[in-house]
Formats: structure tokens, C-alpha cells, sequence
């Protein structure tokens, strides 16, 4: 269809000189013709307004004479492809900014905040990525999005740091926003509790504290392991507390480790906490990491390698801020030199600075490890003994191998050497199904973790 | 129309304008004139090669309203000559009189029917940065040297102005390294938009000593800068700069200052002996001797070590390209330079001992 700019083109050509005609209609093209209103595509602003200048006249004439009917025409800065440039530049003056539009942030890590929630519309369950290592939080986390202040009241979740719990939480509360508009919701770190608190105290106006928790329907507390050593805000956060669970209000909590790990908390409060329940986020496997950054290259709408993944599942053992840390590093890399993420790695360049590979965990170390661990020698763990404790941690080493190194089950039997692979397979299976009930043993793997790859 | 003008400054103003003019690659002939226009008092002399356009207002004793196109090299090197004095410029038709005493000369002007309008800036909608002219000049010169010739990746030929955590940055990186300025502070406006090196290299080198001030519009389509009498327009690169920040390491295993003239000086010597080897040279640094060695590979012309004292506790070593450090080491301001490395082939940082507002970061090289 498009044709019919080249004979606009060969028309003009006639009329006008070379060195005019190159200059600027060269690099023009015509986006569309509907209902005659006609729109031309040039390169940049300066085109914009001298091929209007000089050529408007023409082109019309041109059209005309190749049979398509001209009631307007536009001239619009685009690529060669017709496609309408995607803006090269964001310029918002603060003369544009109404007073009741909110402004829309240009750069998009840059998260929408809601101010009087607190919560940050970013995170979300649909982009928060499902894995072994946090399939029952969210699982629960949902539940309690159905029915808030309901049988999963309070809500305590707990991980290390950087594993996702304030995204979790935070859709949480975004999605019982959606779904209700009408609950009142608050996301706070405690620290911010904390001096709203002081603040109350200070300013001799508690009422501002009081009108900001008192009718809350669902409460947020993050990080709740800070309130170590802040006496007068626990017993405050209790009062708080009580009052919502009696009327059935939610309550969520976030902390890096179990209440009764919190020193000097109280005990009826750690026990409170904790009554429907204490769901954690572990470190996540090398599936899920892989998981979630397929995830978020889809969602960025990246191209990146199968490899160039797995590269950076394999060498960021730490925890998902570090590991979308070095996955947009990488990402940035690539897009600067211009060569796909896997040439970047293969380079050299951007190997994740926070890593030992995890090819120097050998098997002799995560069987020392795990002995040492359990207070016990070598020998001793792989000795034939049915003492529970020795058990356990031959079985815990046994999923180690399996889980860190991906050794197979018979390998595994030759390491510790026993003869039957079945009981390789009883003993992983035993941990993992433990796992999931047992809080302590996850912790304790995951601390086993950390020092295997010290 | 009819100018009277004081030679030199029509002599300045016609040597700023007529470098666009001349340096235009394309073939239309209208664009190595200047156009020079009077109208109510005001002279603005005016060129442009289609990608960017300068403006001078003139300052004149006296003019009476026309229009005229002439070709800015001759009518320049013409003025330049000419005593110290007044001059007058007087147009009948396409033909322009220059005299001054008992000097004139006459040329061959264009009607100014053919000369490209320049595009309206909308400076409402604009968003408009001022800032003293030494900030500029020192971020601008310190960010370009980043920039990349690169035409097959236009987006990287430019300088990035954005707005981040209500500052002004400005960025220039060719793929191994990357340079960022912070230009202002408490900014509300938000920006973010390439503009072409060779656009600040124009707008550098058209600075004159009395001007204080810069201006920067940023409207939708085209950036301006004013500065003085001279206002230079230009088009943006189209494209996006690459998410810079993340590759800028937030912490560096070693660190370590160092006086920047002996540091300069070394590499320049370690330089001499690395151009068989594109200019590759080893910097070391040594916990036991407390010492910095900066080093060529050896080869046919021999080789060369420095050692530079400094305070570290770790040992690394990287291979750097000399005229990288060479340039970065030029623009520093302070006395003092920063250095950081995390690893061998990771990012070298680079910045001024006494503030961060710049920094500068150089992928090395393999050993």
C-alpha cells in the first residue's frame, strides 16, 4: 500500500532540487491515510518543521495525484519503520504537575506508594515468584487475603533478610485493598511504630498515635526483630495487638527470626504471635532462583540465556535482593556492550562479587560441616549407629549432598559409605518431609548452608 | 537592512556560528550560510546543519530591519581581518556590503526563503535547569570523555541527562567505560533525554569568558542551552541509555587515595612502553610494601614498573587501558584521586578524593 510513497516521492523529486530533496525527504515515510487524514513520518523536529515548511504543499498535491484523498496531514517523528518512536526522552516540567494528579514517576524503579497505606503497589502476588523454599507462606498468604482477621490471624512470616517477606506482606495487604476498598490498612516497619510512638509522647498529642492505629482493620509490622531494647513500644505493640485479635482484625508480622528468639520479648506476646502459626521463607533452591529469574527477564521482557540464568543461580548463594542484584547487573552490562548476557559472563565481566562458586563445596565439606555442626566427629555421623541424634545428622548430610552438590543417591552411599542406595533415599526423604513441619531443622539446615559455603 | 556593529564582537560572534555552518555534512548549500536577521533593534545571526542550530544575539549601535543569508566562512574570515572599528553591513537584494574605513567588500548572498526554520522550542512546557557556568563546564568536559564515537549504537554517543532522587545527573559511557556527574541538586523536575556529545562539545567551545550562567531547556522534542548571546538548539539521540546505575559497584574491596600528578605522571611512562600492546598497563596494589606499582607488559621496548606509595591491606591487580586512566585522570579536580577495585576483571572506580559527585568507572582488561 505503501507504495504509493515512493511515486509521492519520485513526483517531488521532480520539482525540487537533489541536495533539498536528500536532505529532507530522504528519510520520510507515510504511517497511514485513513480517512484522509494523512500522517508522515520524519526523523526528528527539525524535519518536522522544514518538510512542513517546504513540502506540505507538494505532498498533498502528490497524494492526490496517486488517488488518495487529503483532508490533513501531520507530520510525526518516527523511525524508518514506521513505527512511532518510542519517546527518546521523558520531560515532565513541574508547570505540568496538577495539584490533584498525582505525578507519575518516570523511571520505573521508581514504586508507586500509596502514602496513607504505606504499601507499595509494585509488589504483588502475580510477580512475586512461588518456589519449595516459600510455597506454604504463600499458600497461607493467600488465606489470609480471603479472610482477613480470620483463622490465619496473626500472620507471622519469617526468613533471612532479602528473601521476600516485606513483598509478601506487601501483597498481601494489596490485595485485601483490592478486594476491599472500604479496610483501613497499614504497612509500617516497627521502627516507624516505634517513633510514632516516641512522637505521641513527645509532642504531647498521643491522639495522633492512637488516630493512626486505633481503627486500623489490617496492620503490617515489619521487621519486627528491631523492637529489641524498646520496652515501652513492645508493651504499646501487645496493647495494640490484643485489641485487634479480639476484634478480629489482622494482624501481619515479619521478622528475620522466631519470636522466642527475640530477646527480652515477652513471653505472652511470643507466644501470641505465633498462635496460628509461624510461616517461614527459606533461602531459595537453585531451582527457584533460576524460577525467579525467568521470571523477571519475562516480565522485563529480556532476552537472557538458559546458561546465563544458571549462571547466576549457581553463584549467588546469599539470598533474591542480592540475587536480582546481580541478575539487573548483569542485564545492564549486556545492554551497554551490546552482546548478549551469556557473552558478558563468558567475558568474564560481572561475575557476582558476593559469591564463592559452588563448585568449592566438596562433599568431604558438607560432611564435615554437618559433623561439626551436630557436635559430633566425621566418623562418628557416619558410623552405622542408630543413636537419633547421630541419625539425624547423617540424614541432614545426606540431603546436603543431594541438594548442594545434586549428587544421585548412589554416589551418595559411596560418600558416606554405605552399600544401599534405598536408605540414601529414606534419609532425604525423611529430612524433607520433616522439613516442613520442623522449623528448627529448616533454620538449622539453612545455618548449615551458610557455613558450607563460608 | 542596515547593521552597524562593533568588530569584535561581530568578529567572536560570527566565529561561534560559523563552525556549524562549515562543519555541515550535507549537501544542501543553504547551510554553510549564516542567516542574519535584524528586526526591531535586535541582530541574531543564525546556522544550523539540521541536527543542531546556534543563535547569537548581536549587540549593535544601530540596525534597520532585513533578512539575509551569506556564506559564514568568507563573511568570518572577512570580519576577522578587518581593523578594530565599526562596522557596517548594508544588503541590497542577494548582495551584502561589508565595510569598515576604507575596507569593503561585497558578496553573494542567498534569500533567506531557502534557509530551514528552526524549530519552536515550547518553553512553557520546558524544563529549565540554570547553573553556574564553571559546574557545567567542568561536569560536562569530565562526563564526554566517556561518550562513544560508535554510530552503530547512537544512543551511546550521546550525553544522558536524568533525573534521579530529585538531583540532575549527566552520563556518558562507550561500553567499557562509564562516567556520571551529579549537575544539580533539589531538583522537582524529572528529565531524562540523550543529547548528542557533539552538541556539548559545540556548546563547550561556545562559552565566552563573561557568561556566569547556563541555561538548559529540556522541551519535548529539543534541548536548548542558553548561555550569554549564544543559544544553541539541538535534537535529541533517539534510543535509551542503558540502566547505568547498577553497574556503578556499590563497594569496593580495596580502596585507596593518591596524589594525582604522580599517579598521572607514571602511567604516562608506563604508557610509552605499552603502545605495542594497545596501551594495556598493570596496576598492582601490595599489602607488604604499601605500594601501588603501575606497570607496562614487557616487550621489544622494554618494560617499566613505578611504585607509588599508598596506604592498602590487600593485594589485587588489574589490566587497564592507559589512555582510559590517562583521560579520567585529566578531568579530575582535586589533588587527591580515589581509587577502588573489587576484583580483576571487575569495574575500576575512579573518583575525586574530597567529594563524590563524580564518578568514573573502567572495565579492565584481561591480563
Amino acid at each position: 500500500m505503501f507504495d504509493v510513497w515512493k511515486n509521492v516521492l519520485e513526483e517531488i523529486k521532480k520539482e525540487t532540487s537533489r541536495e533539498k530533496f536528500t536532505t529532507f525527504l530522504q528519510k520520510t515515510n507515510l504511517i497511514s491515510t485513513d480517512d484522509g487524514e494523512i500522517k508522515i513520518g520524519v526523523p526528528n523536529v527539525f524535519m518536522q518543521t522544514n518538510v512542513r515548511k517546504n513540502f506540505d504543499k507538494n505532498i498533498r498535491e502528490a497524494l492526490k495525484h496517486n488517488g488518495i484523498t487529503v483532508y490533513s496531514t501531520e507530520y510525526i517523528i518516527s523511525d524508518t519503520n514506521n513505527n512511532i518512536r518510542k519517546r527518546a526522552r521523558e520531560v515532565v516540567s513541574i508547570n505540568d504537575i496538577k495539584p490533584n494528579k498525582p505525578k507519575k514517576p518516570l523511571i520505573s524503579n521508581t514504586p508507586t506508594k500509596k502514602p496513607e497505606t504505606g504499601l507499595v503497589t509494585d509488589y504483588t502476588f502475580d510477580n512475586f515468584v512461588i518456589g519449595t523454599n516459600n510455597d506454604l507462606a504463600v499458600y497461607t498468604a493467600k488465606a489470609v487475603v480471603d479472610d482477613p482477621g480470620g483463622k490465619r490471624n496473626p500472620f507471622f512470616l519469617y526468613g533471612k533478610s532479602g528473601v521476600g517477606k516485606t513483598h509478601l506482606v506487601q501483597a498481601i495487604g494489596n490485595a485485601i485493598a483490592k478486594k476491599n476498598p472500604n479496610l483501613k490498612i497499614l504497612y509500617v516497619p516497627i521502627n516507624r511504630f516505634y517513633a510514632d510512638y516516641i512522637d505521641g509522647i513527645k509532642t504531647k498529642h498521643p491522639e495522633n498515635f492512637d488516630k493512626k492505629y486505633g481503627s486500623l482493620d489490617v496492620l503490617i509490622v515489619d521487621d519486627f526483630q528491631m523492637i529489641i531494647g524498646k520496652e515501652k513500644s513492645q508493651e504499646e505493640f501487645f496493647k495494640l495487638f490484643n485489641e485487634m485479635y479480639l476484634s478480629k482484625r489482622q494482624v501481619i508480622v515479619t521478622s528475620d527470626r522466631l519470636p522466642d528468639e527475640i530477646q527480652d520479648l515477652d513471653v505472652r506476646l511470643s507466644s501470641r504471635l505465633t498462635q496460628a502459626g509461624a510461616y517461614d521463607i527459606q533461602l531459595p533452591t537453585f531451582e527457584d532462583k533460576c524460577a525467579i529469574l525467568q521470571a523477571k527477564a519475562e516480565y522485563d521482557g529480556v532476552e537472557i540465556e538458559r546458561e546465563a540464568i544458571e549462571y547466576i543461580a549457581d553463584n549467588v548463594k546469599t539470598n533474591v535482593r542480592d540475587l536480582n542484584a546481580e541478575y539487573e547487573k548483569l542485564v545492564a552490562f549486556s545492554e551497554l556492550r551490546g552482546v548478549t548476557p551469556l557473552e558478558i559472563i563468558n567475558s568474564g565481566y560481572a561475575r557476582p562479587a558476593t559469591s564463592s562458586s559452588r563448585n568449592s563445596t566438596t562433599p568431604k565439606k558438607i560432611l564435615d560441616k554437618t559433623a561439626k555442626f551436630y557436635e559430633m566427629d566425621t566418623k562418628t555421623m557416619l558410623s552405622r549407629s542408630r543413636v537419633a541424634n547421630i541419625c539425624m545428622a547423617r540424614q541432614v548430610a545426606m540431603y546436603l549432598l543431594q541438594n548442594e552438590l545434586g549428587l544421585s543417591t548412589t554416589k551418595i552411599a559411596r560418600e558416606i559409605g554405605m552399600k544401599d542406595h534405598t536408605t540414601v533415599m529414606n534419609g532425604t526423604k525423611k529430612i524433607e518431609k520433616e522439613m516442613r513441619m520442623n522449623f528448627k531443622l529448616r533454620e538449622d539446615i539453612n545455618l548449615l548452608r551458610e557455613e558450607i559455603y563460608e | 537592512m542596515e547593521i552597524n556593529v562593533d568588530q569584535n564582537k561581530l568578529t567572536k560572534a560570527l566565529s561561534v556560528v560559523s563552525k556549524v555552518a562549515t562543519s555541515s555534512k550535507t549537501t544542501l548549500p543553504i547551510l554553510s550560510n549564516v542567516l542574519i536577521k535584524a528586526k526591531k533593534n535586535k541582530v541574531t545571526l543564525t546556522t544550523t546543519n539540521l541536527d543542531m542550530a546556534v543563535v547569537d544575539f548581536l549587540p549593535t549601535s544601530s540596525s534597520k530591519d532585513g533578512e539575509i543569508t551569506v556564506p559564514a566562512r568568507l563573511l568570518a574570515d572577512f570580519v576577522a581581518n578587518l581593523p578594530k572599528g565599526e562596522v557596517k553591513i548594508s544588503v541590497n537584494g542577494t548582495k551584502i556590503t561589508v565595510s569598515s574605513g576604507k575596507y569593503k567588500s561585497m558578496m553573494n548572498g542567498a534569500s533567506t526563503e531557502d534557509f530551514p526554520e528552526l524549530p519552536e522550542l515550547n518553553e512553557k512546557k520546558a524544563v529549565i535547569f540554570k547553573m553556574p557556568v564553571e559546574d557545567f563546564k567542568n561536569g560536562m568536559s569530565a562526563v564526554k570523555i566517556a561518550a562513544s564515537n560508535d554510530t552503530t549504537r547512537p544512543e551511546l554517543t550521546g550525553v544522558f541527562f536524568n533525573t534521579n532522587e530529585e538531583a540532575l545527573y549527566a552520563a556518558a559511557s562507550d561500553g567499557y567505560r562509564l562516567a556520571e556527574k551529579k549537575l544539580i541538586s533539589n531538583v522537582k523536575s524529572e528529565v531524562k533525554a540523550i543529547v548528542p556529545a557533539s552538541t556539548i562539545a559545540e556548546v563547550l567551545s561556545s562559552i565566552s569568558e563573561d557568561v556566569e550562567e547556563v541555561e538548559i531547556l529540556f522541551d519535548e522534542s529539543q534541548v536548548c542551552f542558553r548561555m550569554g548571546e549564544i543559544e544553541i538548539t539541538s535534537n535529541y539521540i533517539d534510543g535509551s541509555f542503558p540502566p547505568y546505575r547498577r553497574m556503578i559497584p556499590e563497594n569496593n574491596e580495596i580502596e585507596f587515595t593518591l596524589d594525582k600528578n604522580e599517579i598521572l605522571r607514571v602511567t604516562k611512562l608506563a604508557a610509552l612502553f605499552a603502545k605495542e600492546v594497545g596501551g594495556s598497563i598493570i596496576l598492582e596494589t601490595s599489602a607488604e610494601k604499601g605500594a601501588l606499582l603501575v606497570s607496562s607488559v614487557a616487550n621489544e621496548f622494554g618494560e617499566n614498573v613505578s611504585e607509588i606509595e599508598v596506604e592498602v591491606d590487600k593485594n589485587a591487580k588489574v589490566v587497564i587501558n592507559s589512555r582510559y586512566l590517562l583521560d579520567v585522570l585529566n578531568v579530575l579536580e582535586s589533588d587527591e584521586v580515589k581509587f577502588g577495585f573489587s576484583g580483576s576483571l571487575q569495574p575500576i572506580k575512579i573518583e575525586n578524593a574530597d567529594n563524590q559527585d563524580y564518578t568514573h568507572i573502567v572495565m579492565p582488561l584481561k591480563g
